[in-house]
C-alpha cells in the first residue's frame, strides 16, 4: 500500500515561486514526517524542523538522506517549547507547514 | 494561535519572511480515477478540518491588521492524495480525524461521514476493478508574509 501526495509538484512548484531558499536558515513548524521539508531541504543552509509528534520525527529523521545529515535537525517538540528556548530573530525563513490549526 | 503568530515574529529576522501553507475551509472532493475515466464518490467535509482552517485565516488576518506581518505574495495551488484502496484512505482519514480531535479536545462529528464515505468508495473501487486508484482533492492556500 502506497500513499502518493502531489505526484504532480505541486507544491514543490508553489514553494519554489514563493521564496528562494538558497543560503537561507529555515525554520519549519509542523514538519510531520518531513513531506514537505524534502522539496526544499537541499536549497537551505540549515534546517530546523519541529514536530509535536515523536512517532513522525522519527520517521522524518529515518528519512533524512546522507547528504542533508549536517544540514537538517529534526526535533520532537511543541512550537511553544521550541520558542520559549529559543534567541530572538535567528530564521530567514519560518514555514508553517499546514499547521496553523 | 494569535500567540504563536507572535512568537513567530520574535523569531524571524527583520528581513526574513513566513511562510504559511494550509487548505481552504471547504470540502474535498473524492474521486476514482482508472486511466481516462474518473467517477466522483463524494465531498468530504471534516467539520473540525474546516473550522481549524478557518480559525487559521482568522488568525492571519488579525495579525495583518495589528501590523505584525504583511502579506507579500499568495497563491492557490491543488494537492492530490492518491490511495490504492478504500481501506488505505479510511485508515490515513481516521489518523488524522483522531488527531485533529486530540489537538481540538473535541470530539469530531465527522468520522460517521469519513465511514459512509469510505463504504461507498470500496463499492466503486470493487466495481471498477484493477488498476482504479481513490484521489482525494484539497485547494492549498500558500502565503508569503514580512515581519513589520
Amino acid at each position: 500500500m502506497t500513499i502518493r501526495t502531489d505526484p504532480e509538484n505541486n507544491e514543490t512548484r508553489a514553494l519554489s515561486d514563493i521564496a528562494n531558499f538558497s543560503g537561507q536558515h529555515v525554520l519549519e513548524i509542523g514538519c510531520g514526517d518531513g513531506r514537505v521539508t524534502w522539496l526544499y531541504a537541499d536549497k537551505a543552509a540549515h534546517v530546523t524542523a519541529i514536530d509535536p509528534s515523536a512517532k513522525l520525527i522519527v520517521l522524518a529523521s529515518q528519512e533524512l538522506p546522507s547528504h542533508l545529515q549536517d544540514r537538517v535537525e529534526f526535533h520532537n517538540a511543541t512550537f511553544e517549547d521550541f520558542a520559549t528556548a529559543s534567541k530572538s530573530s535567528v530564521f530567514d525563513i519560518v514555514i508553517l507547514s499546514w499547521s496553523l490549526c | 494561535m494569535v500567540h504563536a503568530l507572535e512568537e513567530i515574529h520574535r523569531l524571524v529576522k527583520p528581513a526574513g519572511i513566513l511562510i504559511d501553507i494550509h487548505p481552504v475551509a471547504e470540502p474535498s472532493p473524492v474521486k476514482i480515477h482508472q486511466g481516462e475515466k474518473i467517477e466522483p464518490v463524494g465531498d468530504l467535509s471534516v467539520r473540525q478540518w474546516c473550522s481549524d482552517y478557518q480559525h487559521a485565516d482568522e488568525a492571519l488576518t488579525e495579525i495583518k491588521q495589528r501590523g505584525l506581518f504583511m502579506v507579500e505574495r499568495e497563491a492557490m495551488f491543488n494537492s492530490l492524495t492518491y490511495y490504492d484502496s478504500a481501506a488505505e484512505m479510511r485508515t490515513d482519514w481516521k489518523e488524522a480525524i483522531d488527531k485533529f480531535a486530540r489537538d481540538a479536545q473535541s470530539i469530531d462529528e465527522s468520522a460517521p461521514q469519513a465511514d459512509a464515505m469510505a463504504a461507498r468508495a470500496e463499492e466503486l473501487m470493487q466495481a471498477a476493478g484493477n488498476g482504479a486508484e481513490l484521489v482525494v482533492g484539497e485547494r492549498v492556500h500558500i502565503s508569503r508574509l514580512k515581519p513589520i
